[in-house]
């Protein structure tokens, strides 16, 4: 349930972007949230759509959400590649674990549309 | 007259705009609890940032924590829970200041409420310096790994009668984490609980991970655990 703190986070963040813009209101959120984020994305737009209806300037935002695959690099060959394993992946050229994550850990906002 | 469509009224036009934001969804908390950090840095004090299930025995290990060193170093605990002062009465028995941090429902502590609990903790000091501040965690293994707190270090335990899943089930507990205590070991016996299995997967996750095997009950593993504060108090 840290969705909902992370929500009330986002809707201080987006009041404060708001100001500093000028916004009159805030029609859409994207969102980047990594596969490894943690983040349970149904949750977290469930906590917003309660929390926004408090915000008279974002009650109409919407979310929409850019999901990012996992992608890991082995540091061993170098190979990049994307996979679903979220706990131990193998490199997929040379089986070594010796992997740095390239994407997947992304929790961001990445842009807001608002109305001036 | 409206230049849109000859109306006899204004249109309210309204101009659209994207804004480009490229930050943090925890942004407000990381801020806090950066700040945090600077206050506990500036004060000298060292923060150590308990997360496990409920019933892994943080409280356990703080009690024999200040038990063991309360003669030496001056600690201080903020207690996390959802409701109830009883872990701060059980810290509070044994002499060093606490302060309940109650959630009312919140499965995780965040950096705002921290830096309220340490101000109230700072009135139980009345001027006393703390060397060592242990937060004990609201007991949940998924969100209090989400949120940084200012801590220095984040200490996950992983209890025996949990089962030696726990790291692979809750691989940012672990990820997160810079200690690993394995609890209860004197239960080892009646459980199904591969130690080098749990030791094996956390590494996996977290290849810097320092792993220590302990039991609050027969003593094991607690000399290394003091040992590894106390490094941390005379390494800072």
């Amino acid at each position: 349930m840290h969705e909902v703190s992370i929500a009330l986070g986002m809707v201080d963040e987006l009041t404060r972007i708001a100001s500093e813009n000028n916004a009159t209101k805030i029609t859409l959120v994207k969102l980047k949230i990594g596969k490894l984020s943690g983040i349970v994305v149904d949750s977290l737009i469930f906590a917003f759509d309660a929390i926004k209806l408090e915000h008279p300037i974002m009650t109409s935002a919407e979310i929409i959400i850019n999901e990012i695959p996992l992608i890991y690099e082995c540091n061993d060959c170098n190979t990049k590649f994307e996979t679903e394993d979220i706990y131990f992946p193998e490199c997929t050229g040379c089986k070594s674990y010796n992997l740095t994550i390239v994407s997947g850990e992304e929790q961001h906002i990445e842009n807001v549309e608002v109305e001036v | 007259m409206c230049d849109t469509c000859g109306c006899d009224h204004d249109h309210e036009i309204k101009d659209s705009k994207t804004i480009d934001v490229n930050q943090s969804l925890l942004k407000s908390n990381d801020e806090a609890a950066a700040s945090n950090r600077k206050h506990f840095n500036e004060k000298g004090i060292y923060v150590v940032n308990l997360i496990s299930s409920p019933g892994s025995g943080k409280t356990t290990l703080l009690e024999k924590t200040i038990e063991a060193l309360k003669d030496s170093i001056s600690i201080g605990v903020l207690e996390g829970d959802i409701e109830t002062e009883l872990d701060a009465e059980r810290i509070r028995a044994k002499g060093v200041p606490a302060v309940q941090l109650t959630t009312g429902g919140a499965c995780h502590l965040e950096s705002a409420l921290i830096h309220k609990g340490f101000h109230k903790l700072e009135h139980q000091l009345d001027g006393k310096k703390l060397d060592i501040l242990f937060i004990e965690n609201v007991g949940n293994l998924v969100c209090p790994s989400f949120f940084d707190l200012g801590e220095h270090i984040r200490v996950v335990l992983i209890s025996v009668p949990e089962g030696h899943d726990k790291p692979i089930k809750y691989p940012k507990a672990i990820k997160t984490s810079q200690v690993m205590l394995i609890t209860k070991t004197d239960l080892v016996e009646h459980f199904d609980f591969d130690i080098e299995k749990t030791k094996k997967d956390a590494l996996a996750l977290n290849p810097s991970i320092k792993i220590l095997v302990t039991s609050a009950k027969t003593g094991e593993g607690l000399d290394k655990w003091f040992e590894l504060l106390n490094d941390a108090l005379t390494g800072k």
